[in-house]
């Protein structure tokens, strides 16, 4: 009988973990700057819990029943999660929340062969709805970028709210045809369409909103706007300025595009959305946005808070640091390696190796368990590349070698 | 670098004579005595990849390839998340359900529920039948659908129509249109939001150049 894991399903191996884990420290320092704590979540979820958003297709989540047959889920993503968390188990605690995650997350996919548990680490900042908000998100991003060397990328940002009032000049029965054509840049569809000249020339515009974003603003500016719809681009313009004047004069930054043809076919985000892309376009590194209906929906009265968050994908962020060296290459080796020359100064090899560990709290210090031939230990130390080797006689005396 | 994803087989020459006309040359495809899968134009200035026309947009959804052109039929077929920009209006032919000449069946409704019906388009056959409201079981093929029929496996194909030569030679009629295809031009939506290695721009080209072919 072989043993092997599910399909779609991966081990992650000390190496693995250690570069992981470099991706990871990273950015949690980052958060940890910015004053956000960890929050740690059910990894099961039920899966109205899950649902509940309106932003999550139930066939991607990986379901079970429970006893009662009740269904769960897997969560395939955090904000659900923390949104239940957060109503219910912090009202009354002083606003904003930051929180951060660090976690796994598992997701279906039609063609089934591809991977199910992804790690994901992110931020939720709850209770904070004003420009400055969405300022310390993007600013949260481009820190996170920056902090691992990734200045090269790109932000492209959106505004969910206004796109989707600007598609509510379209006739309401083709209005869905004419965001899912946007959302997936389908131009042939959007040409196909039975809509009017004048029409089809907005959604062929809308469809290529983007670039430097105060020349986007410009564009946007001249449309004939609703006075809700130019407040949002007057905000949006504040929030262009925020960044400004917050990155100053700093040199390397992520650039940022805004892209108005960023949205959605559901109606989960309700202001900014944003994606962090590499600089050859081919990994999504984190994607994000704001989302002020959604702690409502998990309210028991229904009261909503604002709410914006992000989340960095570290998979596709390993993918594009791995070719550039900064990964670690392999696992620590250990600084020691104590070796008793008889059995019977197991216990001193022992008591010596503590000694060590105590000198330092971040020495690592093996003790040779079976070996006997030091021909043998040190072939072992030199595969381990590790330095130094300490013989211990049965009275604990310390005879010290190096390896080169 | 600008790379473009080509199909093999029958969009290729019209392909590349487009491309030609934006001044991207990769006419060595089209060499019988090619056997390279990967060419630069002769400026050096954009790569292309000669692929399975089902293999197009897989190459541009993972970005390895930020344009490509395949028949709307592979489109409609495996859904990929792909930005699809122009209708390039060559490669004309549909996707139809076809009986045998000698079967009582004159529409695709007739046919009784549950009978087999063999085809390489798996999903767009199932969605054609699920709109009628009428159970088949679709038998999946890769290549001469039209056996399917000829051998009593199947009582009729779901299957592309170009001239319909090979299903008149063949005893098999058309009974059904399912949709119209034509060739398109595909981009991974990425490079096409970050314009990347001029992709508009050129994008821009290849529509001018299909505007002025369609208006001669």
């Amino acid at each position: 009988m072989v043993y092997q894991p599910p399909v779609g399903a991966r081990d992650l191996f000390p190496l693995d973990v250690a570069q992981k884990r470099w991706i990871e420290d990273r950015l949690q320092q980052v958060f940890h700057g910015w004053g956000y704590h960890r929050i740690i979540t059910s990894t099961l979820e039920r899966l109205d819990t899950l649902m509940a958003g309106g932003a999550i297709d139930p066939t991607t989540v990986i379901q079970l029943q429970d006893r009662e047959g009740e269904f769960l889920g897997l969560r395939p993503e955090l904000t659900a999660s923390i949104a239940r968390a957060a109503v219910t188990r912090l009202a009354g605690a002083p606003y904003p929340q930051r929180l951060y995650y660090n976690a796994n997350v598992f997701r279906r996919t039609a063609r089934d062969t591809r991977q199910h548990e992804f790690y994901q680490a992110g931020v939720e900042l709850l209770g904070a709805g004003s420009v400055a908000a969405d300022a310390e998100m993007l600013l949260l991003v481009l820190d996170c970028l920056r902090n691992l060397n990734l200045n090269d990328s790109t932000v492209i940002l959106g505004e969910a709210g206004l796109t989707r009032s600007l598609l509510s000049s379209f006739p309401e029965a083709l209005r869905p045809a004419v965001r899912s054509a946007i959302a997936h840049l389908d131009r042939i569809q959007l040409e196909q369409l039975p809509l009017t000249d004048e029409l089809r020339d907005r959604a062929l515009l809308l469809l290529d909103l983007r670039g430097q974003p105060m020349d986007v603003l410009q564009r946007v500016s001249q449309l004939a706007l609703a006075t809700e719809q130019r407040a949002t681009v007057n905000r949006l313009k504040s929030l262009m300025e925020l960044l400004q004047q917050a990155i100053g004069s700093s040199p390397a930054q992520p650039n940022i595009l805004l892209d108005l043809s960023l949205i959605q076919t559901f109606d989960y985000y309700t202001g900014i959305v944003f994606e962090a892309v590499s600089a050859t376009g081919q990994q999504v590194l984190g994607q994000g946005g704001r989302y002020d209906q959604l702690l409502g929906l998990y309210h028991p009265k229904g009261e909503s808070q604002p709410g914006i968050g992000f989340v960095m994908n570290i998979e596709g962020l390993h993918q594009v640091l791995l070719p550039t060296g900064c990964l670690p290459t392999q696992t620590p080796p250990s600084d020691w390696l104590v070796v008793p020359n008889s059995p019977e100064s197991h216990g001193a090899a022992f008591t010596y190796a503590q000694k060590i560990r105590e000198s330092d709290h971040r020495v690592r210090v093996e003790v040779e368990l079976e070996r006997s031939s030091p021909d043998e230990v040190r072939s072992y130390a030199q595969r381990r590349q590790i330095q130094q080797i300490v013989w211990i006689d049965p009275a604990g005396q310390p005879m010290i070698e190096s390896i080169d | 670098m600008l790379t473009v994803a080509l199909p093999k087989g029958g969009l290729l020459s019209d392909s590349i004579r487009l491309l030609q006309s934006i001044g991207l040359d990769f006419s060595a495809f089209l060499d019988a005595s090619n056997r390279q899968l990967e060419i630069w134009d002769t400026h050096q200035t954009a790569k292309a990849l000669l692929v399975r026309n089902n293999d197009v947009p897989v190459y541009v959804e993972y970005g390895q390839a930020q344009l490509g052109i395949v028949g709307y039929d592979i489109l409609r077929e495996k859904q990929p998340r792909v930005a699809q920009l122009l209708d390039l209006h060559y490669g004309q032919c549909r996707l139809s359900v076809a009986v045998k000449a000698s079967s009582p069946y004159r529409s695709a409704i007739e046919l009784p529920p549950h009978s087999r019906v063999a085809s390489k388009f798996v999903n767009c056959a199932h969605t054609y039948f699920q709109g009628l409201d009428l159970p088949v079981e679709i038998v999946p093929l890769y290549g001469s659908v039209e056996l399917g029929p000829i051998t009593g496996m199947s009582e009729a194909i779901v299957d592309l129509v170009a001239s319909g030569r090979t299903l008149k030679e063949n005893n098999l009629i058309e009974i059904d249109p399912i949709f119209e295809s034509t060739a398109r031009l595909i981009a991974h939506p990425l490079s096409y939001r970050l314009n990347q290695d001029g992709v508009q721009d050129r994008i821009e080209q290849i529509r001018q150049a299909i505007e002025t072919a369609r208006r001669v």
